[in-house]
């Protein structure tokens, strides 16, 4: 057997398998370790991927040749474009899945990607070996399992989720409690969250005459940009409100929740809160809403998604059975809480390299965020990384004008997390530059660069960048005449023109829609696919905006040019605040701009720590 | 962490004057040094009482002064760190000799802001407060201390706090319509969004409206002294300046066509500008036979025309006149001891009577002598109208602007707001209205000298339920 490798991955959820993919990709010898290989690419939670930001980083996994994208294409039950009401710059693709599809799709990937093997097995420790290295404590050599197994590799992944001593309070999956032990003895920092699920129903169980019915969306969206699956049949999905019924209960139970009755310590996500915490803190609300969603073509069983609780069985019936359509409900499987293990990743590099040990790097739920978007994005990064980094190669940075995946991972290593990281479009300082429909041409040529794509790939994005290429040419040598650009107009009541106008002067008026000027002349219908169409429209459009955004950006990116070296003695830089000192002291951030977005760290603390960096070279010398 | 800043020590009153002087110690040693400068008298000290405790030289062992201490135990006293405060009898030899058995007791001078310094590195004020203080310090008047003293209290700060407040209100409105679709609550109409904008800016307009008058709190307002040669302009100079100079060293100008001269009127700083017997051709409008320091003559506040009482009107006066801007200039008649009114005999010594429709306003031309002060009082009285109109009504209890940078920021924050109200009234698309909100913040940020995006969700998680 094979015992020796470039890079191993830990894990087999949404951050390990993109990782391994990414690492084989890239040409890295690389393992995937799981102690189910059963379950790679597992939806424990809801099984939907996308939504606001969301959305666009499973566009930007996918831009960057990673698996997610496709694999929802090829498990899609029903999809909606979030926010569709208002301007394209904030939509936000969200899709149903097949609860048993999308893994099986995960696992052809994998077993389909070159130099990648697979393997299952509990990992119980990291072999290490601990030399002081400068600013590092020493390298990871592999890893070792449960039946005593050692492999060896120069780069390990660690993506174990919600797993590091995962307590599940009522039902749940098997925990790594050896691998958590092992990796607090090192002397990382640890912390503790909790997270929720809710119940899911028997379909048949439910009267959907007193449901409201929500179609999916009638466009074929497809998160892929380079491959095309089959799309399958859609489902819909079901809409409805609780009432002061299910208050009732839910207050008259409250001692027996696990997360109001003590028995759970960690801090919970603000944005995905239990019914419990709905009811307690926001007393005054009426109604909550709720959607029933398929969990799959060949099942009945819906998940009920708005009702995350860690109340007994018994509850959780009784307060379903006080909603509309739902009074003869049967549960198929109980929601629970449960409470995991996290380092905080401020002990981590912008690589996901875990800043003490050579090689090892952590990525998803273990750095202390929710969601499998946000777990597969940096599964990716650190995959990549990790193979990189073997490979002697400039490691894959994002920045936070180029992907929310950047965005995420700037946040996570500098600001650090205080409950369960969600990406939202708030986070981001460039709303405008990072959409679902540009996530090629901002990525693309990145992933090219990175060896991320493989050769299908990268003949897509080269097709796919010629198609914008021809819009923007027709954009500009085209002029539409008076008739033609007045019927146009007329239609969406736009004062008329007097004389011939090139069709992106008219397409920068708000109301007059790109299709339009497209049909009417006429040469270049069907000569772009609806997503380009969509994403020109925008920068056209909006090119003010995108441009002021963009000019922001250049501005930011300058300012992070300043770099600070990284043996700065920061308690000793007394013109800073004691709170400024402290702060940079553990995040060690590598630029002036990362700094600056260190929470405690003020405007005239970032001036003088100019002063002092250039005191200090000066000083070094 | 390692963090050991030294004990440091200084005068808080000025020196001189008073019949107290405060000594203040800040530092790890402060209680220590307190310690062995009181000696048994330590013992039944509470922090943050004053008590009166006789103080020792340790050294010499001789008594230095009857004094009243209190003392501070950090974080919660100005420095943040532990501060002692000792009231001495004021004079020089007193305080000093409390300083310098401080000093032989392990204390270090302070430097010049340094306790400020130490406060705001403890986070115990942010920097608007810190300039405040630096202002309160080198205040040029009592007003310019009030002022430089509600900033302390945070006026300036609050008022700009509560809008940031608001602003990230606002951009959480537009974070629950953007990143939670498909919740509990409706989101929030585009008019609403737009009026809220709008009532932002006009906050922001109030407090904008304070800094020419706030700004001129820490520069001084210039008044322009002009006239012909021997109007009686440098006699006047010396009444005013005479007995409220506020400093005591004269500041010429950088040419030698002007003396200027900081001074305090009706509470308000002022620079009062004269060609003050400097005879060059520079300082005098040619050919007019005026006398005025000319590079102020656009910047001025207030130009003060005198003419003498008892002299004739040329015609390059009236020209003159009719070129000032009324709404700041006053219309003196120097030497009214000399006119007739005076009761004097040599009634008849009067020049010619003020031609009709010059002045420039119901109280000109005022009738002042630097020689009896007659007037006097409404000179400096008009004078505090004229250039702190609005600060005088309006008062300084809701922050006043007086520094650029202060003001920048506003203006930069003003204009992000009013673009962004705008925007959505035309139909923009509210993710793009939104770009202006960051640059508004930040703008704002930049004034208090904090930063902190985070708190824009926080903001959202407890006004709406969200999530699923």
């Amino acid at each position: 057997m094979e015992t020796s490798y470039d890079v191993i991955v830990v894990g087999g959820g949404h951050a390990g398998t993109e990782a391994a993919a990414a690492s084989a990709r890239i040409g890295a010898r690389t393992l995937l370790i799981s102690p189910d290989l059963g379950r790679l690419g597992q939806m424990s939670c809801n099984p939907a991927i996308g939504g606001v930001a969301k959305g666009v980083v499973a566009r930007e996994i996918d831009a960057l040749g990673g698996l997610m994208g496709r694999a929802t294409d090829a498990s899609s039950i029903h999809f909606r474009m979030l926010n569709r009401s208002k301007g394209p710059a904030v939509w936000g693709p969200r899709a149903q899945c097949d609860r048993g599809l999308y893994p099986r799709a995960i696992r052809r990937f994998l077993d389909e990607t070159p130099g990648l093997d697979l393997f299952q097995e509990m990992v119980t420790g990291l072999l290490l070996d601990e030399v002081s290295m400068g600013a590092r404590d020493g390298r990871v050599r592999g890893v070792r399992t449960r039946g005593g197994l050692e492999f060896r590799a120069e780069s390990v992944v660690v993506t174990t989720g919600t797993f590091l001593r995962g307590r599940i309070h009522i039902g749940g999956e098997g925990a790594s409690v050896e691998l958590a032990r092992g990796l607090e003895e090192t002397g990382l920092t640890m912390g503790r969250f909790k997270t929720g699920t809710p119940p899911r129903i028997d379909g048949r169980s439910v009267d959907y005459e007193r449901l409201e019915i929500q179609p999916g969306d009638e466009i074929d969206y497809r998160f892929s940009a380079y491959t095309r699956e089959p799309r399958l049949e859609q489902r819909p999905c079901w809409m409805l409100w609780t009432g002061p019924a299910l208050r009732t209960v839910v207050e008259d139970n409250l001692k027996r929740s696990a997360l109001y009755g003590g028995e759970i310590s960690g801090r919970g996500p603000r944005y995905c809160p239990s019914i419990e915490d709905k009811v307690v803190r926001f007393p005054d609300a009426e109604r909550h809403k709720v959607f029933l969603e398929p969990e799959g073509l060949e099942t009945t069983e819906l998940y009920v998604n708005g009702l995350s609780t860690s109340l007994p069985a018994d509850v959780q019936r009784a307060f379903l059975q006080t909603l509309p359509g739902l009074e003869r409900v049967r549960l198929t499987k109980v929601g629970y809480a449960i409470e995991y293990d996290y380092f905080p990743p401020e002990q981590l590099r912008a690589t996901l390299e875990v800043r003490r040990f050579e090689g090892l790097y952590f990525a998803g739920q273990i750095n202390g965020t929710t969601g499998y978007e946000e777990a597969a994005g940096q599964g990716l990064v650190a995959g990549a990384n990790a193979a990189l980094r073997v490979r002697g190669r400039d490691p894959l940075v994002l920045g936070r004008d180029e992907a929310y995946i950047g965005v995420m991972i700037d946040d996570l290593v500098t600001r650090g997390v205080d409950e369960p990281y969600r990406l939202f479009t708030s986070r981001a300082e460039f709303r405008l530059l990072l959409r679902h429909d540009n996530a090629v041409e901002r990525l693309g040529e990145l992933g090219v660069e990175s060896g991320l794509l493989d050769r299908g790939q990268e003949e897509a994005l080269r097709a796919r960048e010629g198609e914008r290429a021809r819009l923007e040419g027709w954009l500009d040598e085209t002029r539409i005449g008076i008739a033609e650009a007045n019927v146009i107009l007329d239609e969406v009541g736009e004062s008329r023109v007097s004389e011939a106008r090139p069709v992106r002067e008219l397409l920068k008026r708000p109301a007059v829609p790109l299709d339009a000027l497209l049909r009417s002349c006429g040469d270049a219908e069907g000569l772009v696919g609806a997503e380009i169409q969509s994403s020109v429209e925008v920068e056209v459009k909006y090119e003010g905006y995108v441009a002021r955004e963009r000019e922001r950006a250049e501005r930011l990116r300058r300012q992070a040019g300043f770099a600070l070296p990284e043996d700065l003695p920061y308690p000793e830089l007394k013109t800073l605040s004691f709170e400024g000192r402290e702060k940079l002291q553990r995040v060690r951030p590598e630029s002036l701009a990362q700094a600056g977005r260190i929470p405690g760290v003020s405007a005239s603390d970032l001036q003088n720590l100019v002063m002092e960096v250039k005191r200090w070279r000066a000083g070094a010398r | 962490m390692e963090m050991a800043p030294d004990t440091i020590v200084a005068r808080a009153t000025a020196p001189g004057v008073g019949a107290v002087a405060l000594v203040r110690l800040s530092g790890p040693d402060a209680v220590g040094i307190l310690k062995a400068l009181l000696g048994e008298g330590f013992r039944g000290l509470e922090p943050r009482v004053a008590s009166l405790r006789s103080l020792y030289d340790p050294v010499a062992d001789e008594l230095l002064d009857r004094a009243v201490v209190t003392f501070f135990p950090g974080p919660a006293s100005y420095t943040g760190e532990d501060v002692v405060e000792i009231s001495t009898h004021g004079g020089e030899l007193v305080p000093s000799g409390v300083i310098e058995a401080c000093a032989s007791l392990g204390a270090r001078r302070a430097l010049p802001g340094e306790f400020t310094q130490r406060a705001y590195l403890n986070g115990k004020l942010d920097l608007v407060q810190a300039e405040a203080i630096h202002d309160l310090i080198e205040g040029r008047s009592p007003m310019a201390r009030r002022t430089a003293l509600h900033q302390m209290e945070g006026g300036l700060s609050q008022r700009i706090a509560a809008i940031r407040d608001g602003l990230i209100g606002l951009e959480a409105l537009l974070v629950h319509h953007l990143d939670f679709p498909d919740e509990d609550d409706p989101p929030v109409s585009t008019g609403e969004l737009a009026q809220r904008g709008d009532t932002l800016a006009e906050g922001l307009e109030r407090l904008l409206s304070t800094a020419p008058e706030g700004m001129l709190l820490r520069e001084g307002a210039l008044a322009v002294l002009a006239g012909p040669p021997n109007a009686g302009k440098s006699s006047l100079f010396n009444a005013i300046v005479g007995s409220e100079r506020a400093i005591v060293t004269e500041t010429p100008g950088t040419t030698r066509d002007a003396i200027e001269v900081p001074v305090s009127i009706g509470g308000f700083p002022f620079r009062l500008i004269d060609t003050a017997g400097i005879r060059s051709r520079a300082g005098e409008v040619e050919r007019l036979g005026i006398e005025v320091a000319l590079r102020y003559l656009d910047q001025a506040q207030v130009v003060l025309y005198c003419h003498r009482i008892t002299e004739a009107w040329g015609p390059e006066e009236l020209d003159f006149l009719a070129g000032l801007d009324p709404a700041r200039s006053i219309l003196l008649l120097t030497c009214s001891d000399e006119g007739a009114d005076e009761g004097a005999p040599g009634g008849d010594r009067d020049g010619d009577p003020v031609p009709a429709g010059v002045g420039f306003g119901s109280a000109d031309p005022m009738r002042v002598s630097a020689h009896s002060g007659e007037g006097l009082d409404r000179l400096r009285e008009r004078l505090a109208g004229l250039a702190f109109a609005g600060l005088r009504i309006r008062g300084v209890d809701g922050g006043v602007v007086t520094r650029r940078r202060q003001r920048d920021g506003i203006e930069g924050a003003l204009g992000e707001l009013r673009t962004f109200s705008a925007a959505l009234r035309r139909g923009v698309p509210v993710e793009l209205a939104a770009t202006h909100l960051r640059p508004a913040e930040s703008a704002l940020e930049e004034v208090l000298g904090i930063i902190d995006p985070e708190e824009v969700l926080d903001r959202v998680f407890r006004e709406f339920c969200v999530g699923k």
